[in-house]
């Protein structure tokens, strides 16, 4: 199989979700089954995809903007279509969420495709663990941004404050695994465990500014509002982390996430 | 004291230390203070927290969980007290016995590198086209109480021996060896280490001063073919022909492996040529309780999250 056509059509099963799921969201309709349908099968031929790239190249997505777009579009997609299917309140999310995901695409789509250096120090199961954790951390956050923006937009239900903050609960989780398990493969890839080089040193500010939302939220009493932009800001901080500073950094961390 | 467990206190260091982190990314000058004196706030803060707030102490995963931050940020600074972080390198078949070329370490390390010594075995290393390094594969002996072992390390794999891990680098490269007589001492046998190859290519050439002299001599390696094939896939190898030439007052002289040169100091004696790899070492004894203090925190909050969370169903809010 070839890529690149599961790769379009993927995209146009995503795109297809996400204008569905703005429409639907507009004209309050419900459109739930379709949406989750082409999700489903927007996934199952990005994978295709990813799978028949991996088996030309002999590696993970794991090395060159593209590859990195790419891998992010799909688990970013994966954890929403779960939490859409599972958690029925998140549905109306997607309203909010697939426009971020359709900036990513649009980035992927301009990407340079060719083939990237898969170096010495990432055959070890740690990428895995670390890239898997960090997949996960962004994608409960993304899902927590979508909520927000349903607040923000006074369309939201009565508690979908409590789910955002559950998914940035799970967010705050994972990413402090992905940060513990980074540190360990680092010590092996670069006889350091932490070096506060421009990845490492961002991904603990996104820690940082999780943790001080999760306080904020816990002890302060910050209303729904001021809430959903506080996670809009963190979403920010990551977003920035994974996709920015990865590409104009020097050190030897680029950031394969 | 209340106002020290206060959690508005815990968000004023927590921006204090995100504004430490920012300043020593960006300025780097007084990191140290910048990063430890909101974290010694952040301790204090839990610290009291413990001891004045009831709830805390009775969400046992959340207490264990900031608890083991705290363990972490303990180790973290015991890490840095104790620990050594250094460079060597050692031509094949040179054995390790505890000098290094540069070093950084804690003013609280004890210095037992004599007890790590290895001796270089040789090493292979995979090329793909473009001179894209693949594999590494260093072998390396070393004596224990059981006797001599043997074992490959490369990459991300490490020889570890008396708390001390040695990593192979991408720095490596030809070393001539050479035994230099000198007039009424006793001969003595050893290498000069050629600048790093690939990457300087064609500045395979070193100036060397001759032990127990002021003598200045140029060594360098002639190299007529490019060694790792740029096109294809390949592999690091040593030269088909390995003269060198040296140069003493300005004046060249080629000696093939086995030749001498007669200086007014002494003798040289050019044995052959061999490689050498160069290694960074690590020492640090609190990376397992890190490891352990890191997982202990992370399992401990999903643990609270998912006590929190279980008591009210996920789809509750629709």
């Amino acid at each position: 199989m070839h890529e690149a056509p599961l790769l379009w059509s993927a995209l146009l099963a995503y795109v297809v979700a996400g204008s569905t799921s703005i429409v639907a969201l507009a004209l309050e309709r419900r459109a739930d089954r379709s949406i989750l349908a082409l999700l489903a099968l927007g996934l199952g031929l990005h994978g295709a995809a990813l799978a028949a790239r991996w088996v030309a190249g002999g590696h993970g997505p794991f090395i060159t903007l593209f590859e990195i777009l790419s891998s992010n579009v799909w688990s970013l997609t994966l954890v929403f279509t779960l939490a859409y299917w599972r958690v029925p309140a998140v549905r109306p999310a997607a309203a909010f969420v697939m426009p971020v995901l359709f900036i990513l695409m649009g980035w992927l789509l301009v990407a340079h495709p060719g083939e990237g250096h898969f170096p010495p120090t990432y055959r070890t199961l740690w990428l895995y663990v670390h890239v898997g954790l960090g997949k996960v951390f962004l994608g409960a956050v993304l899902v927590a941004v979508g909520l927000s923006g349903l607040i923000l937009a006074r369309l939201a239900a009565q508690g979908l404050e409590e789910l955002a903050f559950r998914f940035m609960a799970i967010g705050f989780v994972f990413e402090t695994l992905m940060l513990v398990s980074g540190a360990v493969w680092a010590q092996d890839a670069w006889g350091r465990y932490w070096a506060w080089d421009p990845l490492e040193t961002w991904a603990f500010l996104t820690w940082l500014s999780l943790a001080a939302f999760l306080h904020a939220r816990v002890g302060f009493g910050v209303g729904p509002r001021a809430s959903a932009v506080m996670i809009i800001g963190v979403f920010v901080l990551a977003f920035l982390t994974f996709f920015g500073v990865p590409f104009i950094s020097t050190a030897a961390h680029k950031g394969a996430i | 004291m209340k106002a020290l467990a206060s959690l508005k206190l815990t968000a004023a260091a927590l921006g204090l230390l995100a504004a430490g982190v920012l300043w020593a990314y960006f300025e780097r000058a007084q990191s140290v203070p910048a990063l430890v004196a909101p974290m010694a706030l952040l301790a204090l803060n839990l610290g009291c927290a413990i001891v004045l707030n009831p709830k805390f102490r009775a969400q046992l995963p959340l207490l264990v969980f900031h608890v083991a931050l705290l363990v972490l940020v303990l180790l973290a600074a015991a890490g840095r007290l104790t620990y050594l972080n250094g460079r060597l390198e050692l031509a094949t078949g040179e054995a390790f016995t505890g000098e290094l070329l540069d070093a950084e370490q804690g003013p609280l390390h004890r210095p037992r590198l004599a007890q790590a010594a290895f001796v270089n075995e040789g090493f292979e290393i995979d090329y793909a086209p473009k001179w894209k390094r693949l594999e590494t594969r260093n072998v390396v002996r070393w004596r224990t109480a059981r006797g001599e072992e043997t074992g490959v390390i490369g990459d991300q794999t490490p020889l570890v021996l008396a708390g001390y891990r040695f990593y192979t680098t991408s720095n490596k490269g030809f070393a001539p060896v050479f035994v230099w007589q000198r007039a009424g001492a006793a001969a003595q046998r050893g290498s000069v280490h050629l600048p790093p190859y690939p990457v300087l290519q064609f500045a395979q050439q070193v100036q060397w001063i001759l032990p127990g002299t002021e003598r200045g001599v140029t060594v360098r390696l002639p190299l007529d073919e490019e060694l790792i094939d740029y096109e294809r896939a390949s592999g690091f190898r040593l030269p088909p022909r390995r003269d060198v030439e040296l140069v003493v007052d300005g004046r060249a002289h080629v000696l093939a492996p086995g030749a001498s040169l007669e200086l007014a100091e002494g003798r040289l004696r050019y044995e052959g040529l061999t490689t050498w790899m160069g290694y960074v070492v690590f020492f640090d004894w609190t990376l397992p309780w890190l490891a352990a203090a890191g997982a202990l925190a992370a399992a401990a909050l999903g643990w609270h999250f998912w006590r929190r969370f279980a008591a009210r169903p996920w789809n509750e809010a629709r």
